[in-house]
């Protein structure tokens, strides 16, 4: 429904009354007059729409940069933020980033050419490595039909090894890019900091202009990755609860200590803040090696893990990771706060125990460390639904036998599943071919899929046993072979 | 294994920096495509409601929900089109929107108008149609059964195939007769910009801006849909955000909607298809399902080649006639094989009109004839690599359609592509690998290319083309090209350049009007660039002889003496003092016609449709590519891990424009073969109908080392400027990629028969790994 936002597009202040569910795809093209932003696909997959968002960052001590797809963000998430477009980048004429696409002819056609110059200009701004690898999968989110990649292969490599000395603080580097012309050094200055949101109350909390209750209704938003696939073209009326902006909800902190401690992820904990996490990556060491297996750089910068439970898909990537690492839910609502083990948290084919205004709060794992192992079996290897998924956690106890058995799967039944069976074939046992070999046996044993566009039945069934034979070969890497377990 | 970092041919190649404006348009979004035009204030948007199901009759539209939204929605359907309700182009077989029946889910039935385009769709989506069902067929072999024929079966023939295929044990030749079957999946375009048009009413008729690969076609479309002359329509292409085929034929419905609803309301009307309209509503690559023959003597040599392809053509005829005439020429591919027997059948299935996708026929040919080639290799036990070189074809042979190879570059590049991966070597390295890895295993496969190149069909052989010098000395080129990715403007425009000998940045290429240069051919066939290159250059040509007759006067010298070079009139090669500025400035005072119309039509094109004789190539192109995949044996996941392509470029006018191309083509080549899974359900539905199901390469597939190299010393005397087409050859080095991952499967499976069902997926490859022998 209609808002007043108040956010930042290409470095200008923008305040408007503007409808909050509406893509900021369309917002842009229509309105802003800004069509260098383009669908391509309007779910996500072809990265032609991206744009920089800047917002809070998630320890609250400053801002951060993303790269999002606009078809996926409505427009009151803008609120209190800044948008930087393909427009805003190119302000002063092409960047060094547009440069080194241009010289290796990597824009043909050139539809989807803004989108890749978007996506590495983000992978030069954002934290973390920028070693060639780095580069390469920034664009992993970026569909190009005809290109092949190999040049903005060739172009990626260039920029990592241009810009490899890139001072590693925010504003330094901000200041180093802007110095080179990556962003124009006006649009930079105002990089740093984000305007006040319209609303007093915060993002999400303005009121509605003209007073009169949300006729749309007011699903609650994480990031919106999966409420936007289903949800084209919302209808005017919709005031969405955007749960994912709300900074009380976005934290990750240890609760507790010793054996019952837990750590505690908010709702608008993002997956890639998941992967990131500290705390997280003590629980389920290596855990960040699986990152690269869901979505896309752009997709895991906003999709939550909240949303990944409340969507209840029978393939969510994150919700098999949870499963395995023994979540527990804080689900809360107008009639109160109730915990609940995620397991029991699906009812049936996208049916959950959520009800009324409640939402998922809180996602809690216990804290003690477990080896931790995920697979995914999908068309392609990057950005991709699975076809099927399984994750495994487990601790070895001093005697050298498997405890806590946990085992996940989903793409096999019509909700993420606990292989209880096959876990409890592991269970207190020793690692060996016996054992894997009954717990791969139970499994198949124990789901039921269906056949879709994603797979057959019988092939979900085999490559599940397959997935945990390959489980069991990265938790005890040399114990067994591979032939020895699918004998 | 190459090094990554290690130069090759291409490798090194950059634009500078300041060249191809349109490029660094494209890279800060400066480029408009025809949804970014500012839109007129009374604009109407379109959207269009698809059958409900795969077949049926008697078909009922309630409109009444969708007016209930906004009673401003205007919902216009077959009974609303003034002039003909056909599209169909060979056949008239194909409505613009249905009416009474329906032979495909997602066929158009009704177009919905509305004053923005959610309203458009929301309404859209409330139109209910409803009528009795009727079986659905989706099987080719199903259809053929049924006798569902589009046009009668064409059939090639050549030499003596009873002899070729008589058993040594006859007193024949034929040590091994290899016979199965090939099925080859569709292909989904994904240019990423969908379908679309605007409309306009303007001067008493319309302007239809499309996104088409062919103006002209759209220009006669709609001139008979809505029953007006061509004249009262002018069609423009802007650049189109890729088409690669599918916005040849199949653009043209969506701009005859757009001026059915201007026609009609008076008003300018967009339609722009969302991407799961688009994949719905559209044709895409052909199915195929092929049955292969063929006889080895004792030394290996190809004796005879049986191929019968069960064409799946979808709902109506499009494009599948010239589409299974090129299947039938390449049904040798590269190879020499005296005794052959090519038949096609194009199938009506109840699925969207399958239609033109960058190879045209070729791949399924070229796919299903190097799975005879694999079979034979395991049948024979002569490695495959032995098996093509010892059949390649060679200067002078006669192809079983009749034309005589000449030029013939088949071995070249064969040959070039082994020096730089000897064989021995190669298997070391697959084999190294293969014994020291458990769960994972290579496999490597080298195809052979030759691909003919010209439109099968002979009349579309020409193009247009018209030239302005203005008398500032800058210069505008138009004609019928429509640029799409390809390069075809940049060459055109190096054409312009070197013919009056002036610097690139004098000259723009401008955007396809059929007002400008009238009755052009679609830009396909790889033949953009040859075709209106050719006409450009004539344009440019005349010109010049125009200009240079008048610097003879001018200067007093004898006009043999003259040329135009480095933006000068040049005399016995050196600067005579008049720059072309001045030159053109004093031929426009002399009342010089600074202006001219270029036409091309490619000389010795013909062919017999009676005998299936004739030459209907102007030349082929060669190449040949090693492919190295690797198999997660655990998994049955796989990945390719390296590719060499030596590829017949002739003297390309833009290196890097054709690096661009093979690169592109050959990753769309590996996507058909091992990635890319068009799912319909047996009701005929599409089921991959968006780009979470339907899966096209992405960076991560495509990153693995590629070496490109052009063979040199390789001027084409058919082309322009000596150079050679590049749009689709290299799309069937991609078709390597499945026999790769094959190689990799029966290495993981030794003594196990391979399969041909392309593409090649994980769910394919474990069936092969878990199934019996
Ligand atoms: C291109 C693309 C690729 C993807 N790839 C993957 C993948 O590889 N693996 C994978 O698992 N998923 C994938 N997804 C799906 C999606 O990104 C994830 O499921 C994501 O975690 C959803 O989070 P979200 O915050 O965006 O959810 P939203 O879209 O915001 O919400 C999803 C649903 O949950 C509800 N909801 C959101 N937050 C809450 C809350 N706190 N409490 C209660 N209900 C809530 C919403 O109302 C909505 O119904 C992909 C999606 C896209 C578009
Ligand atoms: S339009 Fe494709 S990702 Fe947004
Ligand atoms: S250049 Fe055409 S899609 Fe990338």
């Amino acid at each position: 429904m209609l808002k007043s936002l108040r956010f930042r597009l290409n470095g200008k202040l923008v305040e408007i009354e503007g409808r909050e569910e509406q893509p900021v795809l369309d917002w842009l093209r229509e309105e802003a007059g800004l069509t260098g932003t383009r669908e391509g696909c309007r779910e996500g997959d072809c990265g032609a729409c991206l744009a920089l968002l800047g917002r809070r960052n998630l320890e609250g001590t400053g801002i951060e940069w993303v790269s999002a797809a606009t078809c996926l963000l409505a427009l009151g998430e803008l609120d209190g933020r800044a948008l930087v477009t393909v427009e805003g980048l190119a302000g002063e004429g092409p960047t060094p980033v547009m440069k080194a696409l241009h010289v290796e002819n990597a824009s043909q056609c050139g539809f989807c050419s803004p989108g890749v110059a978007v996506a590495l200009s983000h992978f030069l701004l954002a934290e973390g490595p920028r070693d060639e690898a780095a580069a390469v999968a920034s664009v992993e989110g970026n569909l190009c039909r005809c290109t092949g990649y190999a040049s903005i292969g060739r172009a990626a490599r260039a920029l990592s090894s241009d810009f490899s000395g890139l001072p590693l603080d925010f504003p330094t580097r901000l200041a180093a890019l802007a110095a080179r012309g990556v962003i124009p050094p006006a649009l930079a200055a105002t990089m740093q900091d984000l305007p006040e949101p319209a609303s007093a109350g915060g993002p999400g909390g303005s009121p509605p202009l003209g007073g009169s209750p949300p006729l749309g209704g007011s699903p609650p938003l994480g990031g919106g990755t999966d409420w936007y696939v289903r949800n084209t073209d919302p209808a005017p009326g919709l005031s969405p609860r955007f749960v994912g902006r709300d900074p009380e909800l976005r934290f990750i902190e240890t609760r507790g200590s010793g054996e019952g401690a837990t750590v505690a992820l908010g709702a608008g904990v993002t997956v890639a803040d998941f992967f990131a996490s500290k705390a997280v990556r003590a629980i389920a060491p290596g855990i960040e090696r699986f990152e690269v297996l869901v979505a896309s750089p752009h997709i895991r910068a906003r999709a939550t893990l909240a949303g990944n439970v409340a969507n209840a898909s029978p393939v969510a990537d994150l919700t098999a990771m949870l499963l395995a690492l023994d979540a527990r839910l804080v689900l809360s609502g107008a009639s109160g706060a109730r915990e609940l083990p995620l397991a029991d948290f699906f009812l049936g084919y996208k049916k959950t125990a959520l009800d009324g205004d409640a939402i998922i709060e809180t996602i809690l794992l216990p804290a003690a460390p477990r080896a931790f192992s995920f697979e995914k079996a999908a068309r392609r290897e990057r950005l991709d639904i699975a076809a099927v998924n399984t994750a495994l956690s487990l601790a070895v106890d001093s005697g050298g036998a498997m405890r806590g058995v946990i085992v996940s799967a989903g793409g096999v039944g019509p909700v993420p599943l606990r292989l209880r069976k096959a876990a409890a074939a592991l269970e207190g046992r020793k690692p060996s071919v016996a054992a894997f070999r009954e717990a791969m046996l139970a499994a198949r044993d124990e789901v039921a899929p269906i056949s879709d566009v994603r797979g057959s039945a019988e092939f979900r069934k085999r490559v599940l046993g397959r997935l945990l034979a390959a489980h069991a070969l990265r938790l005890f890497p040399g114990a067994f072979t591979a032939e020895e377990l699918l004998a | 294994m190459k090094d990554r970092s290690a130069p090759s041919a291409l490798a090194a190649v950059r634009f500078d920096p300041g060249d191809r404006p349109e490029s660094l348009r494209n890279l800060t979004g400066a480029t408009k495509y025809l949804d970014d035009l500012p839109e007129p204030a009374n604009l109407l948007h379109a959207a269009v409601v698809p059958s409900p199901s795969g077949h049926g009759r008697r078909m009922r539209v309630d409109a009444s929900k969708a007016r209930e939204l906004d009673p401003s929605v205007v919902v216009l359907l077959a009974a609303s089109i003034p002039g003909e309700n056909q599209m169909g182009t060979a056949v008239d077989d194909e409505p613009l929107l249905a009416d009474g029946e329906w032979h495909y889910a997602g066929q158009p039935v009704a177009l919905v108008l509305a004053s923005s385009k959610r309203l458009a769709r929301a309404a859209a989506a409330l139109v209910r149609v409803t009528g009795e069902e009727l079986p659905v067929v989706t099987d080719p072999r199903e259809a053929f059964a049924r006798g569902e024929l589009i046009l009668k079966p064409r059939v090639q023939s050549s030499g003596d195939l009873a002899g070729a295929f008589r058993a040594e044990a006859e007193g024949g030749k034929a040590r091994w007769i290899v016979e199965g079957r090939a099925e080859s999946d569709g292909q989904e375009h994904v240019y990423l910009e969908t379908q679309g048009a605007i409309a306009e009413p303007v001067d008493g008729g319309l302007r239809v801006v499309s996104g088409t690969q062919a103006p002209s076609g759209v220009q006669k479309a709609v001139a008979r849909v809505l029953g007006v002359p061509m004249r009262e329509l002018e069609v423009e292409a802007m650049r189109l955000g890729g088409a690669f085929g599918g916005k040849e034929d199949q653009a043209a419905p969506w701009a005859a909607l757009a001026a059915l609803g201007a026609y009609v309301t008076g008003r300018p009307v967009k339609l722009v298809l969302s991407r799961r309209d688009d994949m719905r509503m559209t044709g895409k690559r052909h199915p195929y399902s092929t049955d292969f023959r063929l006889a080895l003597d004792a030394e290996g040599n190809f004796l005879g080649l049986e191929l019968d392809f069960y064409q799946n053509a979808g709902a109506a005829c499009d494009l599948s006639p010239a589409i299974i005439a090129r299947s039938l020429y390449h049904a040798a591919g590269a190879y020499r094989i005296p005794a052959v027997r090519a038949a096609g059948y194009m199938c009506r299935t109840n699925l969207p009109p399958f239609t033109a996708f960058r190879g045209f026929g070729a791949p399924q040919a070229i796919w299903a004839m190097e799975a005879a080639v694999s079979k034979a290799a395991e049948a024979t036990g002569i490695p495959a690599l032995e098996l093509q070189r010892r059949n390649l074809l060679r200067e002078g042979d006669l192809t079983h359609y009749g034309m005589k190879m000449e030029d013939c570059r088949a071995g070249r590049p064969f040959e070039l592509l082994l020096s730089r991966n000897p064989a021995a070597r190669l298997e070391a390295e697959i084999e190294d690998f293969n014994a020291s890895h458990a769960d994972r295993k290579r496999g490597s496969w080298v195809i052979p290319l030759a691909f003919g190149v010209s439109f099968t069909k002979l009349m579309m052989n020409q193009g247009g083309a018209l030239v302005h010098v203005f008398s500032d000395g800058s210069v505008s080129v138009s004609t019928g090209a429509v640029e799409m990715g390809q390069g075809v403007g940049r060459k055109v425009l190096v054409v312009a350049a070197r013919t009056l000998g002036i610097p690139e940045d004098l000259v723009r290429i401008e955007r396809t009007r059929t007002a400008t240069v009238a009755n052009t051919m679609p830009t396909a066939a790889s033949t953009g660039s040859d075709i209106n290159g050719a006409a450009a250059l004539a344009a440019c040509e005349e010109i010049r002889k125009r200009l240079l007759a008048f610097a003879a006067t001018f200067l007093g010298a004898p006009d043999n003496e003259l040329s135009l070079g480095n933006g000068l009139v040049l005399r016995g090669g050196r600067d005579s003092g008049l720059a072309w500025k001045d030159l053109v400035a004093k031929a426009h005072e002399a009342r010089v016609d600074l202006s001219a119309h270029g036409f091309y039509a490619t000389p010795g094109l013909s062919y017999d449709m009676q005998a299936e004789r004739g030459s209907p190539f102007a030349y082929h192109v060669y190449g040949a590519a090693l492919v190295v995949a690797e198999l997660d044996t655990l998994r049955g996941s796989s990945r390719i891990v390296r590719a060499d392509l030596v590829h017949d470029g002739g003297v390309p006018i833009d290196a890097l424009v054709d690096r661009g191309q093979i690169e592109g083509a050959f990753a769309q080549g590996l996507g058909w073969a091992i990635l890319e899974d068009l799912v319909y359900g047996k009701d005929g539905k599409l089921l991959s109908d968006t780009l979470s199901t339907y899966k096209l390469p992405d960076m991560r597939f495509m990153d693995f080392p590629i070496d490109i190299e052009l063979l040199d010393d390789a001027a084409n005397p058919k082309a322009v400027l000596g150079s050679k087409a590049v749009g689709e050859p290299p799309f069937q080095y991609g078709i390597a990629g499945y026999f790769a991952v094959l190689e990799a499967l029966k290495a993981a499976r030794p003594g196990k028969a391979g399969f041909f069902d392309l593409p090649l997926t994980q769910e394919k490859a474990l069936d092969f790994l878990d199934g019996g022998n």
